[in-house]
């Protein structure tokens, strides 16, 4: 795209690409350490995802404190404007996504010392896997400002709630089994959850990439897979 | 993307309207396929565009683009100088003024406009504004005296000018001076009013106030306003015309227009990318 | 840097020292004749001048009231025939035909006839009417006066008009208003200080032209108010006492001479003031 006339624009412009690009790093890492840290339970890594969160928040200020500013000083209008208000709802939702990852890092010392399966952690780093993927994907649609990108990203929710249901699934057909496994399991449940809701967040950011791309928002009808809102299972004593 | 098509997707035609969904508007002033010369320069390329009643309709777009020069056209302004013509449809209700046999004076007193100069006659405020009544109607001096007023009021100038009517107009503020010029305008009771740049010679005070008084007259008139400054005409337009070296580029609701337009070369103007 | 400063400043002061001495000297030439004109003039100035006709050659006594009433008599007329062609000829190139070839060519013409010396004029009168009629006459006597003021209010007219500005005009015209009304009440308002300087700046020309007078008006020596024979005028008076032998004639003619120029010198300073009062 060709450069504004005043120059000072672009560099404003793109310091706040920047900032979110350096907010959505910082979230990826949350999330792989938070994740690692409760697969490998390591309550060290735990902490540190803990005092990491500050950071995360302090960019969203910035940031937000940054886009505010611009469009006082600059009457953004069409693209530019789709872009700092996409900067600001990105913002947001990286921030929300720390939160989430460092709620998981508060339930690793929560479950320490207590024994869970193999097969439950290795269903929660799959569901994480994903979504890390999901965030470096849209992140990247931000960067490249590819709409169809986030459009992909945007469908492949539906594959993150499929493994959250199965999740779900196994988890309570654990907690019925045996009622000592109720404290670690309903912790791991929480962060399945979280996980899944930082997935929605992913799809969230898709959906302000397609907007400031396009200049429209995606149609409503997002092809969701979450009914772990209405799963059941049967006790079977 | 060609005009037409961006025309048809977003602006609904005259004959679309009657079997398209509410939220169509009445065209007060259709402009069709118009061309225009300034001797054998041509000035105005094909352009097609409309304004709709009592709906402020702001043409934007680089110096030279021709957004004045289509405004002159409007009320045949252009006719008092030789080696002009116009080629093409103006509709003003269905009527197409650009016709030969069009009476201009009646045309004018139809289509009022104010001037980027505000330019008050060398006589008092009051003669100001019974000047152009007096045009048109024989009234009791009291009628005038009451009309007078009432075209101070709404242009927003009665406050400040009740106590000196027999001042020279010259004697005023320029802010003052081309609210008075709107006054004299609105005075006559045209149906239209075409603003060319009204607000540049003024402060950012005085230009505020002739906003606001946009927006009380687009409820009984339809405007049209040229302007150079963006931001403006998003404050103050419904509807917006981005025109490019005689061209009509993009012509769409303001709404849309300053969010997301179609038109590369719109987004380029408007975000001030223009080479 | 600095010697070229100081260079500079020292051309500056060398032309300021010229630019003055030309003034001065420019200045006590018209001191002069002011003087000149006071000194000889004043001293026989008397309510006689404006109330005794002139005086036959060698007497003495008189006055200058034929002259005085001649000159006032043609001037006026001559003004009220001038006036009005010379205003409308101007609002045609100003208003209606502004771009028309026409134009060019009648702004041509008039320049000429402006600087066109006046005697060329007389003659030019002598041969169409007095000529024909067979006798000079006062008439003859205003029509040359009319075809000097003619040029000069077309002139005035003109340039008064072209600098109102254009913008006005489109105003006037996008109210509805008819050509003839936006001309009328709203250019006419707008130039009529410039056109009114116009018509005081032909009145002080005409009041001094001695030689169109000598060939259609010629003088008379008796009181006489009747156009259609010839009429004293005061230039023609001074042209005629100047020259004679005769002490009173002479001494009369100084204050002709007197009245004359503090007439034009009148009218010049409220054709100043007019122009100054419409720009401030």
């Amino acid at each position: 795209m060709m450069e504004h006339t005043t120059r000072a624009f672009d560099v404003d412009l793109q310091d706040l690409t920047r900032m979110v690009a350096e907010m959505g790093g910082m979230a990826e890492k949350q999330i792989g350490d938070s994740v690692d840290a409760l697969v490998k339970r390591d309550l060290a890594l735990a902490q540190r995802v803990i005092s990491l969160d500050p950071k995360i928040d302090a960019l969203q200020r910035e940031i937000e404190d940054k886009s505010v500013l611009t469009i006082a000083r600059r009457q953004p209008m069409a693209v530019d404007l789709r872009d700092i208000v996409a900067a600001l709802r990105i913002s947001n939702d990286l921030e929300r996504i720390g939160d989430l990852a460092k709620n998981i890092g508060k339930r690793v010392a929560a479950i320490d010392g207590e024994f869970y399966p193999q097969k439950i952690v290795r269903g929660v780093e799959h569901m994480a896997d994903l979504v890390l993927t999901q965030i470096k994907e849209v992140l990247d649609s931000y960067s490249r400002r590819d709409a169809n990108q986030a459009v992909a990203v945007w469908r492949g929710d539906e594959e993150i709630d499929a493994v959250n249901n199965s999740l779900f699934r196994e988890l309570l057909t654990y907690m019925m089994e045996d009622p000592r496994n109720i404290t670690f399991c309903i912790h791991l449940l929480f962060c399945a959850k979280n996980i899944e809701r930082m997935g929605d967040h992913a799809t969230n950011i898709a959906e302000t990439v397609h907007y400031m791309v396009e200049g429209h928002a995606l149609p409503d009808e997002r092809p969701k897979g979450d009914n772990t809102s209405t799963t059941t299972v049967a006790f079977r004593s | 993307m060609n005009i037409a098509s961006v025309q048809s997707a977003s602006v609904p035609t005259p004959t679309a309207s009657r079997s398209a969904a509410a939220g169509t508007h009445e065209e007060k002033i259709s402009v069709r396929n118009l061309n225009f010369y300034y001797g054998n320069h041509k000035a105005l390329k094909n352009v097609n565009v409309s304004l709709y009643t009592r709906m402020v309709t702001a043409f934007i777009g680089p110096s030279g683009c021709g957004k004045s020069t289509l405004l002159r056209i409007l009320n045949r302004i252009y006719d008092l100088y030789p080696n002009q013509r116009a080629e093409g449809e103006v509709m003003l209700d269905q009527a197409n003024i650009l016709s030969a046999d069009q009476d201009l004076n009646y045309l004018r007193a139809r289509v009022g406009m104010v001037f980027q100069k505000p330019t008050p006659f060398p006589m008092s405020i009051y003669e100001n504004i019974a000047f152009g009544i007096r045009l048109y109607e024989r009234l009791p001096k009291s009628e005038i005296d009451g009309r007078v007023e009432s075209a101070l009021r709404r242009g927003a100038l009665w406050e400040e000018v009740k106590d000196k009517l027999a001042a020279n107009g010259l004697s005023l503020s320029g802010g003052q001076q081309q609210r008075l010029c709107i006054a004299r305008t609105v005075a006559v009771r045209p149906e239209v009013i075409l603003l060319d740049e009204p607000c540049s010679a003024l402060d950012p005070i005085s230009t505020a106030k002739i906003e606001e008084l946009i927006d009380e007259l687009k409820n009984d008139y339809t405007i049209a306003i040229v302007t150079h400054n963006m931001q403006q005409a998003a404050r103050v337009s419904d509807y917006t015309a981005f025109m490019y070296l005689g061209e009509m580029v993009e012509f769409d609701a303001t709404s849309k227009m300053f969010t997301s337009p179609v038109d590369q070369r719109t987004q380029d103007y408007i975000t001030g990318r223009f080479g | 840097m600095l010697k070229l400063y100081r260079a500079r400043r020292r051309r500056n002061a060398r032309v300021i020292f010229f630019s003055i001495s030309a003034t001065l000297i420019g200045l006590s030439a018209l001191a002069a004749i002011l003087g000149t004109l006071l000194y000889q003039g004043l001293s026989g100035l008397s309510l006689d001048v404006f109330t005794q006709m002139t005086p036959p050659p060698g007497s003495d006594g008189g006055g200058l009231l034929n002259p005085i009433v001649g000159s006032l008599i043609m001037t006026s007329l001559a003004v009220v025939v001038g006036t009005p062609i010379g205003i409308l000829a101007g609002t045609y190139m100003a208003e209606y035909g502004r771009y028309a070839k026409l134009s060019m060519v009648v702004r041509f013409i008039n320049d000429i006839l402006l600087s066109a010396p006046s005697i060329v004029i007389g003659l030019f009168v002598y041969e169409i009417m007095v000529a024909p009629m067979g006798h000079f006459s006062a008439f003859a006597g205003v029509i040359a006066l009319s075809l000097l003021v003619i040029p000069v209010v077309v002139r005035t007219t003109e340039d008064m008009l072209l600098l109102v500005p254009k913008e006005l005009r489109e105003a006037a015209s996008a109210l509805g208003m008819p050509r003839s009304k936006v001309i009328q009440r709203v250019s006419y308002r707008a130039a009529r200080a410039g056109m009114i300087t116009g018509v005081l700046l032909a009145v002080a020309r005409i009041s001094g032209e001695t030689a169109p007078l000598l060939f259609t008006a010629l003088n008379n020596q008796f009181f006489s108010i009747d156009l259609n024979a010839p009429m004293a005028s005061l230039p023609y008076v001074i042209f005629q006492f100047a020259m004679s032998p005769y002490h009173q004639w002479q001494a009369l003619a100084w204050i002709g001479a007197l009245i004359i120029t503090f007439a034009v010198l009148a009218l010049s300073i409220v054709a100043r003031s007019l122009t100054a009062a419409s720009k401030g």
